[in-house]
């Protein structure tokens, strides 16, 4: 089989635009390189049009339709692609619509596919693992974890970074202190899906930040529906940014089984956390290969919470008796909500919000990445291109900083002690300042 | 569904001009672009016109005014208070524009060694904009191992006469090449590490005292020194300043390839402009829209995560750039089609797409194709057809090098073009409420 085979058989009519065969629209701007956080700030990594079009020549062959048989390729050039963050600023920036990002993701998962992971990248996929553990363990893991010495063990063992920013596990998570929500998979006795939304919570409202949840379900219910909280498990993101696509496989086809019931029956699938909802959204067909019925149905039915609510109130069914918020609010929109391609929400909605100020700090990424900003030999990279944004911060001298994604608002507080909350907390307690100023 | 006043397609010159006069009017602006590109590709000057045999670009503007279906007919009348906008919106954050389209259009230096016509340049360039006395040494001056621009290639070029279409040419051409600190060991610099390292003040006076010693052992005054397009990006005025301070002779920055640091740095200051007035802007979006039976578009659409992103807009503003800018595609080898709403492209006919000739002086025959409008910017229904002339699309307003009748890098008016246009449509759409 040639080269010229194999780009026949995927441009072949039919097939899916191949995110690996997108190369040969690269024009050699470097218009991805000026969008590059990361290059900006190291050279470790050379930037995204020489790690994905161009390093791509030598990896066209893990390009291969399924079945079709695959030639022995090097997975890349070099290994520099490690050192990319994944943040996506470079897909976006392209005029010429080559998936940069997808390309590089995929060659990271090919450097590592083999090989036995490193325990700490299996450790940082398995956020529900994690979670579970030190929420049972509680509060000895928020001690450990916070404690200077063991943390300086886990960096020379594990290599996380000793000064990285690490959540605290909530006593109690998110499910466990659910009400009266309807919990299982979905039956004919659900509540019905013109009034009930499904929310996917992710790890980190389950274990870290219940409080985002329980925002969600006070702003979903104030606009009258019933929220059903199915079971489900970590959306596998961690893995795949870890290059772990095996088990992230496996967390993808869970959580399929069970959203595809509700997304079949006319639910809508609402997540608080853009990481997990960009996952089911775009993930499990892009990176994971996994393109059925049920997880189209299942993408499809999913939304931001914030997306959704801008939607509601351009149809007239947002409830928009906020009370003021007498304050300026500093906005990071994290690069995983940017990859949505839905603009700002929380923004149109902050405007919603009497007194509210809310500032765009037009920054493109913290640092942290996922999991990229916690790793000892990335620690002072993701510092470094978050630093610009956390000197705004700074300056601007506001108590809380709104920001849509979990690691970014941990990343963002731990360097500059701001308080960071999901826009929905803001939203939760607009309303609860509408109904306390009621007479 | 999000929601806007003007939604305007296309985040290059023409389109960032028309949202940021809309949000300055209190309009909810939403710009949707594919992609980076013009700003990020474009040497740095602003090309208001430019023909072979014209003296400066006004007089380029006052004769392609008068060519028949040429943008400028309507967009000339409107190009002193675009430029004037200009200036105000770059002096806020300490750029400044030198040069006016009535002044002598100049042979300027490139980083190939070829000149181009300019008259207005950003101030980092416009060193290179008085004619060159004889007695005058020009030293082109790069730092060593930096692959887009080589002093001896370029003083090399520089030094046949034929280089300079017919204007005076400095007295002398040296070249040299300088070590900047720190950076032996490093490989692969591209003019974005080497203009950031520019931002730094205490690298950059280590690396301007390298250059000024380097530049007094070749020449001394009068002369002027060529420097590649790096003096800084996100504090260009400071660095300029201190090279101005430290360098002996006049400094001035060559365009290079691309990524455009002069590109990069107008960029800047028309994405803050746009954000200090309230406007979105949200790159990475291949937009689409339909024209309903009322002839007015109500919505734009475009594929994002899972659904297409909707936004519901009062008018709409079409800056997509022509065929260079992927506003306009050859779709097969008879079809030229217009990305968004597919309005009827005006263009050279199938057949008559190609030249024998890359370089042909008459520029490429695909350059022309575009959108034809009436005096309001709104498209128009087709040569040929019934309705000819008439519009198509009431509350569209086209914009930049999409429109039809220019060859704007032939003419050199694609940035006169743009800024015109970009005023006019916003002034048109003024007023504009969903």
């Amino acid at each position: 089989m040639t080269i010229a085979d194999i780009v026949a058989q995927a441009s072949a009519p039919g097939q899916p635009r191949s995110v690996g065969l997108s190369a040969d629209e690269c024009l050699k701007c470097n218009v991805c390189t000026t969008a590059c956080p990361v290059a900006r700030v190291t050279d470790l990594f050379p930037g995204p049009k020489y790690s994905g079009p161009q390093a791509q020549r030598f990896r066209l062959g893990s390009e291969l339709a399924p079945g079709s048989g695959r030639l022995s390729v090097v997975p890349s050039p070099d290994r520099s692609v490690d050192y990319c963050s994944g943040c996506g600023f470079c897909t976006t920036a392209c005029p010429a619509d080559v998936k940069i990002a997808e390309m590089n993701n995929r060659a990271r998962g090919a450097l590592r596919s083999g090989r036995r992971p490193r325990l700490r990248d299996w450790l940082l996929g398995q956020t529900d693992l994690t979670g579970r553990l030190g929420g049972l363990t509680e509060p000895l893991a928020n001690w450990g974890l916070h404690n200077r010495l063991v943390r300086v063990l886990i960096d020379r063992i594990l290599r996380i970074d000793r000064r990285a920013p690490l959540p605290r596990f909530a006593r109690r998570s998110f499910r466990s202190r659910l009400g009266r929500h309807w919990r299982g998979r979905w039956s004919a006795n659900a509540p019905a899906p013109a009034t009930s939304v499904v929310y996917f919570h992710g790890c980190a409202a389950n274990y870290y930040e219940p409080e985002v949840g329980q925002a969600a379900i006070d702003v979903l219910e104030r606009n009258g529906f019933t929220v059903i909280v199915p079971p489900q498990v970590c959306c596998g993101l961690p893995l795949i940014s870890n290059g772990l696509y095996a088990p992230a496989r496996g967390r993808a086809r869970s959580n399929i089984a069970v959203l595809a019931g509700y997304a079949r029956a006319g639910y809508r699938i609402v997540g608080t956390s853009t990481s997990c909802t960009h996952t089911l959204k775009a993930e499990y067909r892009e990176m994971l290969d996994i393109d059925d019925a049920d997880a189209r149905m299942v993408a499809e039915a999913t939304w931001d919470i914030c997306e959704l609510l801008v939607d509601l109130h351009a149809q007239g069914r947002l409830d928009t008796r906020f009370g003021a918020l007498d304050r300026t609010l500093p906005y990071h929109a994290p690069c995983q909500l940017r990859s949505h391609g839905i603009g700002l929400p929380a923004l149109d909605l902050f405007e919603l919000v009497p007194g509210l100020r809310a500032i765009d700090l037009d920054h493109d990424c913290c640092g942290i990445a996922g999991t990229y900003g916690l790793k000892s030999e990335k620690y002072e990279i993701a510092m470094a291109v978050g630093k610009p944004l956390f000197e705004r911060i700074r300056a601007g001298g506001a108590e809380q900083v709104a920001c849509d994604s979990e690691t970014c608002r941990w990343q963002i507080a731990a360097a500059t002690g701001a308080r960071l909350r999901h826009p929905v907390e803001l939203l939760a307690e607009a309303y609860d300042a509408y109904l306390a100023a009621e007479p | 569904m999000a929601t806007a006043d003007v939604a305007v397609v296309g985040a290059g010159l023409a389109g960032l001009t028309a949202a940021i006069r809309l949000a300055e009017a209190g309009a909810r602006v939403h710009v949707l672009a594919a992609g980076h590109a013009t700003t990020h590709w474009a040497p740095g000057g602003i090309d208001l016109g430019a023909l072979p045999d014209s003296r400066t670009s006004q007089e380029a503007i006052d004769r392609l005014a008068m060519v028949p279906g040429h943008p400028y007919g309507v967009l000339a009348a409107e190009l002193p208070a675009a430029l004037a906008w200009l200036r105000a919106v770059l002096a806020r954050e300490g750029f400044e524009l030198e040069g006016a389209p009535g002044d002598p259009l100049r042979a300027i230096p490139t980083a190939i060694g070829a000149t181009r016509l300019a008259a207005l340049l950003p101030a980092g360039m416009a060193g290179a904009l008085p004619a060159w006395a004889p007695d005058e040494t020009l030293v082109v001056c790069g730092p060593a191992g930096f692959r887009d621009f080589w002093p001896e290639a370029i003083a090399g070029a520089l030094r046949r006469p034929s280089s300079w279409r017919g204007q005076t040419p400095p007295g002398r051409i040296e070249a040299v090449s300088v070590e900047l600190p720190g950076l032996a060991g490093r490989r692969n610099l591209s003019s974005l590490d080497l203009a950031r390292l520019f931002d730094d003040p205490a690298w950059r006076r280590a690396a301007l005292e390298g250059i000024a010693r380097a530049v007094a052992a070749r020449s001394r005054a009068p002369g002027r020194v060529a420097l590649p397009a790096i003096l800084g990006l996100n504090d260009h005025p400071a660095a300029l300043a201190a090279a101005r301070e430290i360098l002996p002779l006049l400094p001035f920055e060559v365009a290079l390839a691309p990524p455009s640091v002069p590109g990069l740095r107008l960029y800047a200051v028309l994405r803050g402009a746009l954000r200090r007035h309230g406007g979105r802007l949200q790159v990475g979006e291949a937009v689409h829209g339909t024209i309903d039976a009322a002839g007015r578009v109500a919505e734009l659409r475009a594929p994002a995560a899972a659904r297409e992103f909707v936004l519901s807009a009062g008018a709409v503003v079409l800056a997509t750039g022509g065929i260079a800018g992927g506003g306009i595609v050859a779709d097969g080898p008879a079809t030229l089609r217009e990305e968004v709403l597919g309005l009827p492209v005006d263009g050279p006919p199938a057949g008559n797409w190609l030249s024998d000739d890359a370089l042909s002086p008459a520029g490429h025959p695909l350059e022309t194709a575009g959108i034809r409008t009436d005096r309001h910017l709104r498209p128009v229904a087709p040569a040929g057809s019934t309705a000819d002339g008439r519009p198509i699309a009431e509350n569209v307003r086209v914009a930049g090098s999409l429109l039809a009748g220019q060859r704007y890098l032939r003419e050199r008016c694609g940035d006169g073009v743009a800024l015109a246009s970009g005023v006019l449509a916003a002034r048109k759409l003024a007023g504009v409420a969903r």
